[in-house]
This record gives C-alpha cells, structure tokens and sequence, in this order.
C-alpha cells in the first residue's frame, strides 16, 4: 500500500486516510469506522434550502468513483457522491491477512483488453502482477483426486472455445439485443448448446464449473446470447475470458482492487458522504430532482445512478419509471451472489511441493479454489468461489469443512490455518444482492432496449452498462467516464435551453 | 475438462497392478467417483445439463442445504413448491433472489422443479447446534400452536404446508419475522396471526426448535 512513504508517520498517516474508506474489514487497531463516518452530522450539500447541485452520483463503486473522479478532473465542483454503505469500493473488497497485506474476496482480476482499469490503475500509481498458477492443480471428486499441470488454463476443451469463440463475433457485447442472429440464439440456454456437443462425462464438472464461474449461473439458466456477448468483450476469444495465463484471470492488484476506490475517495473529501443509502427519487422527470436519503433529502440537476439494476430495484420512484424501464429491472437476473473465502497461513506451503494450491472440486462445496497470496508469496492465502449452500453458514464450521479439503489436497499443515475469513456476498448487506448478471435466455430480446436510455434526467450506469466488459471491474471504468461526459453535456444542452 | 482423465478405467486398473502408487490409488478413485456421480445423475434427473442444477448453489445438492440461511428444498410438498414458484413470479411473495428467476420459469418448468425437490429425500439439518433451554420453549409453544393440524405428523409438510423439521434457523427466523410483519402472506391469514402473536424471543424459540427436529 504505502510502500512508497519513508518515515513511520508518513506511512501511519497515510494509511489512517486509506483505512477510513476501506471500513471496518480492513480497520485495525481502532482506526477506519468511526474516522470515516464521523462526518455524518455534517450538512449535507445539496440540503440547504435553494441549494440545487449540478449532479449527483449514487454508489461508490468503481463505476461511480469514476465518474466523480473525472467530474472533478473536468472542473465541476457541483457534485455529491452518495454511497449506502461505511465504506467504498462496493463489489471490490480487501480482506486484511496481517503484515499489512490483504486478500480480495470480491472482484480481484484484470486481463487482456481490459485497458480502462489498468489506465486507472496506472493513474493511480497501483501496481500489478501475475495470478500464481505455476505447479499442479488438484482435481478432486469424493475420495479420489489427481493432481495435473493445466498450465495457466482451465483445462477446457479447445475445440469448443473455439466453436463459442465463432458464435461470439456476431454477438456485440455491449447490445447483444442488435446481433443479427439474437432472435435464434436467445431462444437457448448454454446448456442446450453443451448438450448437442457430446461432451464425456469426466467434462461436464469443468463446464459446469467454468459457466458458473463465469457467468453466474449453470448452464441450463445461462443465456447463450449473453454468454456470447461475454466472450465478445474478450475480443471473441474464449480462452482470454476463461482462463488464468494471458486472459481475465491473470493480473492482480498489488494492495487489491478495492484500492483503486479507496484512493479515488481520497481525493473526494467532503463531497464524498458514507452510510448515506438512498430509498427515494422523486421528481426524476423534472427539472430538479430530489433524493431522499438517511441524511436528509438532496436537490440535483442530474443523476448518475452507479449501481445495477437489481440495486435500482430497491429505490423507490416517483413517479414509476418508464414502463419498459421498471420492467427491466424487475426482470433482471440476481441469483448470483458469490460466496468466496480466504484461508490464510503462515506460508503458501503448498508452492514447494510443486502444486500451485488450486483445487477443482466435483460435488463439493468448492467450485474453484487458488493461491491468493500477496505478491511476494509472504503470507500463504487459499481463496475459493464456494457453493453457498453446500458450505455451512456457520464461520467455524465452514473453515473447518474447508482446511478439510484443503488437507485431502495438500497434506495435513493445511488443517492449520491462521485465519478464515467468508463472505457471502448476498447475505452480508443489502447493497449488492448479485455478484454478476446471469442473464437468462430470452432477457435480452425482451428488455435489452430499456439498458441504456435515460430516463429523464437519471443517468444509467455501472458496470452493467457498460460497451466493453459489461459485469467487470473494467467496464465499471468504462460506464463511469461515459456517465460522467453524458451528465455534462445533459447541463450544457440545459443552460442553452 | 482434463484429458488425463480421459484414460479409460480398465487401464488404469492395469496400472494399478504394475506400480500401485499411492498416485494411482487415487486417479482410480477418481475415476470411480466420476462415474459413480454421472450415473447416479442420469437416475435422479436424466440428461446433463438439467435445470435443477441452477438450484443447488443456493439449495443445496439435490435440494438439501448445508446454510442455515438457504432453505432446503428436498421432501418439500410438491403443491408447496410449485405455490411458491408461482407467488415469486407474480409478486405475492418478494425476494431479489428468487423474483426475477422465478419469472423466468414457465408453468411446465415450475412443475418439473416441485415434482424434483418432492422426491429428494429430506435431511436432518446436522450443522445446527440447538440450545436447549431456546428448544424447550420453542416446542411448548409449537405444541400449544397446534402446527401439526397443518403441517403434518412431525412438522413433515403435506400438501399446501411446508416441512418445518430440519429447515434452516435463519430462514426460519426471517420466515416468521416476515409472517409477524405481512411481509409474506398466507392465503388464510393463519400463518400472519400466530407470528404476530409471538414475541421475537418467541420466534426464536420456535426456530430453534423446527430447526433442530430430526426428519425421522
Ligand atoms: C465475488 C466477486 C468476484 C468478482 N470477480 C471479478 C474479477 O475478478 N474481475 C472483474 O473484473 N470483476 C469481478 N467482479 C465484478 C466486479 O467486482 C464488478 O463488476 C465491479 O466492481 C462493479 O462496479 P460498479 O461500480 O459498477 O458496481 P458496485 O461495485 O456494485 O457499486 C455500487 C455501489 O452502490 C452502492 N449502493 C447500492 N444501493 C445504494 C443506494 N440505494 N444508495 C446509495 N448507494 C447504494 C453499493 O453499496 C455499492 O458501493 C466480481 C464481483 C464479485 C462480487
Ligand atoms: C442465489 C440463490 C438462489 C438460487 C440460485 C435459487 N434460489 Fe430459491 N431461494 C433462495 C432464497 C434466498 C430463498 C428464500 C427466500 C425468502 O427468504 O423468502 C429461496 C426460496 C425458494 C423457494 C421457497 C422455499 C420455501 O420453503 O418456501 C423455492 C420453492 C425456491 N427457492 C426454488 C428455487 C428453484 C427451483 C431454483 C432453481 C431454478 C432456485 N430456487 C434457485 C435463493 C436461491
Ligand atoms: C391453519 C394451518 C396452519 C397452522 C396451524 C400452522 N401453519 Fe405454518 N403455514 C401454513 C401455510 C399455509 C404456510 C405456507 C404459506 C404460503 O403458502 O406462503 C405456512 C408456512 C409456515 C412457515 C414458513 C415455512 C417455509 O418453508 O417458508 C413456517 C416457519 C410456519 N408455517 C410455522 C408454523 C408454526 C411454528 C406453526 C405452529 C405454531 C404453524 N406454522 C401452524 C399453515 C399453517
């Protein structure tokens, strides 16, 4: 994080300001909630009587932390962020292990084409490196297993990644809705695809795992037509989206992703207001529009709504949205809230043995487990997606089931873990509800035109909207810039009018 | 996935034979595993991908939750189920989850899914860990509330009312809490009167009790 300090209090106060964003899971000794929170007694701007802001943006995400960041870049001062939540990053999220280092146990990953995030990145002076994966990968399947080197790939077959690749090219990912061929292929499921392709029995948990993985869903309720836009937006090359070497799987944030938020709000100040959910937008169809808040109501201009649909869900219009718009977001897929977990030891132990510390598992609670270690390899973390359901809830339970598997893989120094850490994305908090968007066949034909336009003077976005790698970090980045520069050309073609 | 597996079973039997590695011990248990769970597969839901495979995430494999917040579905009255499905999608009953995927599912789906996660064998909730004192009052007042009139001998479901034995404690609670508020509804008013009846403590007891009955 603050590698580049000098002194001791450079370095303290430097991260005292970090750890006031990041929240209570990255707050150590005392430090973070209350420091971040303190402002709430404060007026808020935009609540003085007359007072009307230029604009407003709704979640602290990446996508809204975006979009205020380029705001502010642009000259506008006349802006609020609005963020439910006592910290920011949303989907992203560092897990402190100790020593100063942390584990994502949210969005962690970029890869190839996902330049809007790695410019961020760079931007912000946070560095990358490589996912590890060299050594063996463990299959398990009750009390069988084999160890094998995939690598840097996820083993799938080619010829299939190659078929999807094909279909991919004529399915645009930021519209799939417009691909010449939508009407045919939303009709399908991925798992009617799979199902013409004879695939052997010894596959099927791969292509169970990977679907899931990557779109949220198993294949019997993944749309085809979405999955296809997916592998678009990885240039329609499947292996760069379902891989770890040289695709979406291969870099890593050094610090963590939830980082690139974490300095971005630095830089916001007091235009930046925590544990501040929003429950209602009225007047959205008028010219000043007010969001009523737990802090108090506020009047804006314009509104830059930076959180998915099924969060927008959760607001209260008035009046109701647009008929093609409430249906949309009524309709919109949230059955994916990712359970993914961190089990750190003193050391990545299992690096000597020649294993690479990733596990796939047939019918257990992993889907898919790997080395999360921080860079240098000085603490050994494990994190794993796990079946949310087919793990117990309770925190004891769930890493002793896990250190379990873990030492059927590894041998036994992995029943010694120091620390576990479990979030379950959609039973944490109310503010994320689904992870990724498992749109389901025949969504897109139905709902696609109603993604994008604006309803009156609310500005759609987050990463769900995005051209390029709609559902990732990157096309957070990219729905951020393009609300950002729709919600100042909305106030210029206003102060002509 | 791995074409190592692809080596068929009866040679690594041979295998076995010549080096018998601990390595190959477990390459053919693998193998075993994988076939044993392919068939097992084809018997209960027929050709891969099934639909019901969409469920098991949140419900559990073949419908029997290990989360105490994810309710299991195995042994679930097939009338209850498919009830349910359909008060998703039409908006009786609200959950961000289960709305929007239930509105994916036309009527035959929604039969196949009820039909599936009847025959799906019930399961005691072993991760549950009761406090007795809390399943004591909870019992008494089950008792005095006359719930097996409804949801049948040992709280096991029938028909229109859900199996209560062996569910999980959170959903229990937040089911209860919900009736109490009219949150969720039922069609009679029964459920909504009794839990506004109860005080939190109560509901507490009483899903500390419903989660801790065994389903035999
Ligand atoms: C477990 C997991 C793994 C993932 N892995 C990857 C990965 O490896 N690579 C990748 O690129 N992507 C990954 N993703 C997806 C990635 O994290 C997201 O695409 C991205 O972070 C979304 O950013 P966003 O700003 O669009 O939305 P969000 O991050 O969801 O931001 C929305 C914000 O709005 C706030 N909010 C919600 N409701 C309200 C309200 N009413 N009022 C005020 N604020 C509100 C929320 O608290 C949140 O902060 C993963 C996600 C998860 C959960
Ligand atoms: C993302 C997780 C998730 C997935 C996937 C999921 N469900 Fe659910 N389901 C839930 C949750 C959470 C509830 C409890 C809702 C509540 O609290 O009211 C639920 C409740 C239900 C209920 C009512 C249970 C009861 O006892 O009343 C049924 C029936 C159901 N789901 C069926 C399904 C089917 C069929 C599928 C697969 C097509 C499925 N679910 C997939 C999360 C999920
Ligand atoms: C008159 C019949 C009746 C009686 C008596 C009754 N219930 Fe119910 N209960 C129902 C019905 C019907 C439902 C399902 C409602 C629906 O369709 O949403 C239900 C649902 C429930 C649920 C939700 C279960 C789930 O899987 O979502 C719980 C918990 C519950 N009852 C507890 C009790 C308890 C405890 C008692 C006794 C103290 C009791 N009920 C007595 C009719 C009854």
């Amino acid at each position: 994080m603050a590698r580049k300090q000098s002194s001791d209090t450079a370095i303290n106060t430097q991260r005292r300001k970090l750890l006031k964003f990041a929240g209570a899971s990255a707050a150590v000794g005392g430090l973070g909630l209350s420091a971040g929170l303190a402002r709430a007694s404060e007026a808020l701007s935009g609540s003085a009587p007359g007072e009307v802001l230029d604009i407003a943006i709704i979640g602290a995400g990446l996508s809204g932390l975006t979009s205020a960041r380029d705001l502010q870049r642009a000259g506008c001062e006349s802006f609020v962020v609005l963020e439910a939540r006592d910290r920011v990053g949303g989907r992203t999220l560092n897990y402190d292990v100790g020593h100063g280092e942390v584990s994502d146990v949210g969005g962690q990953w970029i890869g190839p084409g996902q330049t809007a995030v790695a410019d961020l990145a760079r931007e912000l002076e946070v560095d990358t490196f490589p996912s590890y994966y060299e050594g063996k990968t463990v299959m398990l399947g009750g009390d069988g297993q084999l160890a094998i080197d995939l690598e840097g790939t996820f083993g799938t077959d080619h010829a299939l990644g190659e078929q999807l690749s094909e279909l991919s090219r004529d399915v645009p990912s930021g519209a799939p809705w417009t691909s010449p061929r939508a009407e045919e292929l939303d009709k399908l499921s991925v798992g009617d695809w799979l199902a013409k392709q004879d695939i052997k029995p010894e596959d099927k948990p791969g292509w169970d795992g990977s679907i899931a993985l990557t779109g949220g869903a198993l294949p019997a309720k993944m749309g085809l037509l979405h999955f296809l836009s997916m592998i678009n937006s990885a240039n329609s090359d499947y292996f760069k989206l379902d891989a770890i070497k040289d695709s979406a799987q291969g870099t890593r944030f050094v610090g963590g992703a939830q980082l690139l938020s974490i300095k971005m709000a630095e830089e916001l100040g007091d235009k930046l207001r925590l544990s501040c959910p929003v429950r209602k937008i009225s007047n959205w169809d008028s010219d000043v529009v007010t969001l009523h808040t737990d802090q108090g109501t506020i009047r804006t201009r314009q509104v830059i709504m930076a959180l998915s649909p099924p969060l927008c869900q959760q607001i209260d219009f008035s009046p109701a949205l647009p008929a093609n718009r409430a249906a949309l977001q009524r309709a919109w897929p949230a059955h994916s809230p990712a359970r993914k977990t961190a089990m750190v030891y003193s050391r990545p132990f299992w690096r000597e043995k020649g294993l690479n510390g990733h596990i796939f598992q047939v019918n257990g609670p992993i889907i898919w487990a790997y080395d999360n270690s921080p860079v240098n390899g000085e603490v050994g973390v494990i994190n794993a997606f796990v079946s949310n359901a087919n793990l117990p809830s309770d925190h004891n339970q769930a890493k002793r089931a896990l250190a379990e598997i873990y030492a059927q893989a590894w041998g036994d120094a992995a029943l010694r873990p120091v620390a576990y850490h479990d979030q379950d994305w959609g039973k944490v908090d109310p503010w994320t509800i689904t992870c990724i968007s498992a749109i389901p066949p025949g969504f897109w034909t139905t709902h696609g035109e109603a993604l994008n336009p604006p309803s009156g003077n609310l500005i759609w976005s987050g990463t769900e909207t995005a051209d390029i790698w709609a559902g990732y970090m990157d096309g957070a980045v990219r729905s951020g810039h393009q609300s950002a520069l729709e919600a100042l050309n909305a106030l210029r073609l206003r102060s002509r009018s | 996935m791995k074409k190592t597996l692809l080596i068929g079973l009866p040679a690594v039997v041979v295998l076995l034979l010549v080096f018998f590695g601990q390595e190959l011990v477990d390459l053919y248990r693998l193998q075993a595993y994988l076939t044993e769970s392919e068939e097992q597969y084809q018997a209960n839901k027929g050709a891969w991908p099934h639909l019901t495979d969409a469920c098991e995430a949140c419900h559990g494999r073949n419908g029997s939750s290990l989360h105490q917040g994810y309710p299991s579905l195995a042994g679930q009255p097939e009338a209850y189920l498919a009830t349910q499905l359909r008060n998703f999608a039409n908006g009786d009953r609200e959950n961000p989850n289960m709305t929007p995927l239930a509105m994916t599912m036309s009527e035959e789906e929604i039969q196949l899914y009820a039909k599936f996660f009847a025959r799906q064998p019930a399961k005691d909730n072993r991760y549950f860990e009761a406090d007795v004192q809390n399943r004591e009052r909870g019992e008494t007042l089950a008792e005095s509330g006359g719930c097996a009139g409804c949801h049948g001998d040992r709280l096991m479901g029938q028909g229109p009312f859900p199996r209560l034995a062996s569910q999980g404690y959170d959903y229990l609670l937040n089911q209860l809490d919900a009736f109490a508020e009219g949150e969720r509804n039922d069609p009679t008013g029964m459920m909504n009167s009794l839990a506004a009846g109860w005080s939190p403590e109560d509901r507490k007891a009483i899903a500390t009790y419903l989660a801790g009955l065994p389903t035999e």
